[in-house]
Order: C-alpha cells, then structure tokens, then sequence
C-alpha cells in the first residue's frame, strides 16, 4: 500500500480535502489550448470573446476539471485512476487573472466507497464549477 | 475539410480513433495543467483528465467545434490506471441533440478502451453551441 493510499483510509465522513490553487493566466490557457488541441476561440482569443456573452476570454471547463482531479489523485492515489468517477456542472467561467481553488469534501464513506462533494471558487468566492466525486476505497481497508 | 460539431445529428457515431499516450505529449499536459500530483503514484502513469483531454482532442480531429460553443457539464469514469506509452482507441456517439432559443444543446458519450478492448475511461459531454446563421437564398 502506497503513501496515498493510506492516506485515503483515514478520509471519514466530513474531512475536507487538502485544496489544489491555481492562478489562472492567458498564457496558461493558451498551453492548455495547445496541449488539448481545443483552440476555440473564446478561449485564446480576446477580440472575439468580447464579443460573446461572457465579454471575455474564459479558461477550458476541461481545464478546471483537470485541477479537481488533482486534488482527487493526491486525496486517494491510485484509487483515483481506477475507479474514480466524477459528475461536474460548470456555474460560471474562470477567467485569466483567476485564482482558482479545487476543494472537497467527503460526504460518505462506507461500504467501499467515497464520495465527496467538489467545487472550484474564484477569488471573489464565486462558484465555478461544483459536482461529486466518488472513488472505490474497499480493496485498501 | 471535417464538419463542425453542430452539423452532426443524434445517434451519429464518431470513427474509432486511436489515442497514442506519447511520453512528450503526456509532459506537455502534466505542465499545461501544472499536475504536481501525478509524479507521486510513481513513474509512467498518465493523470486520468489526461486521458479525457486526449479523447475530446481526437473527437475535435474528425468534428470541428465552432466558435462559442461551451462545455455546460461533464460525467467521467476512470477505470484502470493508464502509462505512457499506451495505445488506447476512442469511440464515441451524439447521444442527444436539441435546439432551443438559438442555441444547440448537445450529449456526447465517450468510451476509452485498450488494445484488448479492456474499457479505460467512460464519459458524457454536455456541449452548446449557438445554431448556425441561417444562409442567404440565392
């Protein structure tokens, strides 16, 4: 048993999840765009995302997705990789200048599973994304 | 020239399109995403939104996403942990489409597998898109 599956054994109901920070910056989108092939552009574009409903540019949803899956991945270790699931509603665009924060926390822990409850803030405290976690913890008690 | 996405109607299924996990690829994400928590399962591992990246990367090689389009939610499964170097195959299908107040609302099920068709990642994406300008009659 790894490091970090031991530490997934002591998540009980209501522990919170150690949070992943981030600062958001174009440039980190635009590799993002890059490495994901996903060059729409209202994410890399600052002209045309003036123009839509969001008044400019926005970071990938998949992007802030890979930041809770950070945070899962260092909670729960390779329990993460083979059986974790995730369900995500984005509520609001995280945008350059952003500090976003991934946190959760456990809501269930019982009978082999773990389920916790997963959000991304801003700096001003709004919700950018928000959803459930769940990952098969059983084989490492 | 490939369609765009919002062309494409229900129950269209996407060609099988091979995923190959290169090593510099795998780098690239792992420091796009600045990932510090893969490197501490061990080495070769791929972090699992990698692979989701990659499989929504292929699905955008054979449907073009038009300008706009937003990513409203998304359900993943991650089923067995994936190394670099692996070669895994993307099928995919509009599960549902719909239009509604100028806008395209649009389901998308993904399914990961490997060579041996061992299933690796499931998922559903949930897209919109503004409906298309309507053309001129010449």
């Amino acid at each position: 048993m790894t490091e970090q599956d031991v530490r997934s054994t002591v998540l009980l109901a209501g522990s919170e999840l150690a949070p992943v920070v981030k600062d958001l910056t174009q440039e980190k989108i635009s590799r993002y765009a890059g490495a994901s092939g996903d060059h729409n552009p209202l994410h890399t574009d600052a002209e045309f995302a003036a123009r839509t409903q969001f008044g400019g540019v926005i970071a990938h949803g998949m992007l802030i997705l890979a930041y809770l899956s950070e945070m899962m991945t260092a909670a729960f270790g390779q329990a993460w990789l083979s059986g974790g699931t995730l369900k995500i509603r984005f509520r609001a665009p995280a945008r350059p200048g952003d500090t976003v924060t991934a946190s959760g926390r456990v809501l269930q822990a019982e009978g082999g599973r773990t389920v916790c409850a997963v959000e991304c803030r801003n700096q001003r405290g709004e919700t950018l994304a928000t959803g459930e976690a769940e990952v098969a913890t059983g084989g490492l008690r | 020239m490939p369609p765009t996405l919002e062309a494409l109607p229900k129950g269209h299924e996407f060609p099988p399109t091979p995923l190959d996990l290169l090593s510099g690829w795998v780098q690239e994400y792992v420091s796009a995403v600045e990932d510090g928590a893969i490197g501490g399962l061990g080495e070769g591992l791929v972090p699992a939104m990698a692979v989701a990246a990659l499989a929504l990367r292929a699905l955008l090689d054979s449907a073009k996403l038009p300008p706009g389009a937003i990513h409203l939610g998304q359900e993943l499964a991650f089923l067995r942990p994936v190394h670099v170097g692996e070669r895994l195959w993307v099928r995919a299908q509009v599960a549902s489409r719909g239009e509604r107040q100028g806008w395209i609302l649009m389901d998308i099920h993904l399914n990961v597998g490997d060579e041996s068709a061992r299933p690796v990642m499931t998922g559903r994406a949930t897209v919109t898109m503004p409906c298309p300008e309507p053309q001129p009659e010449t």
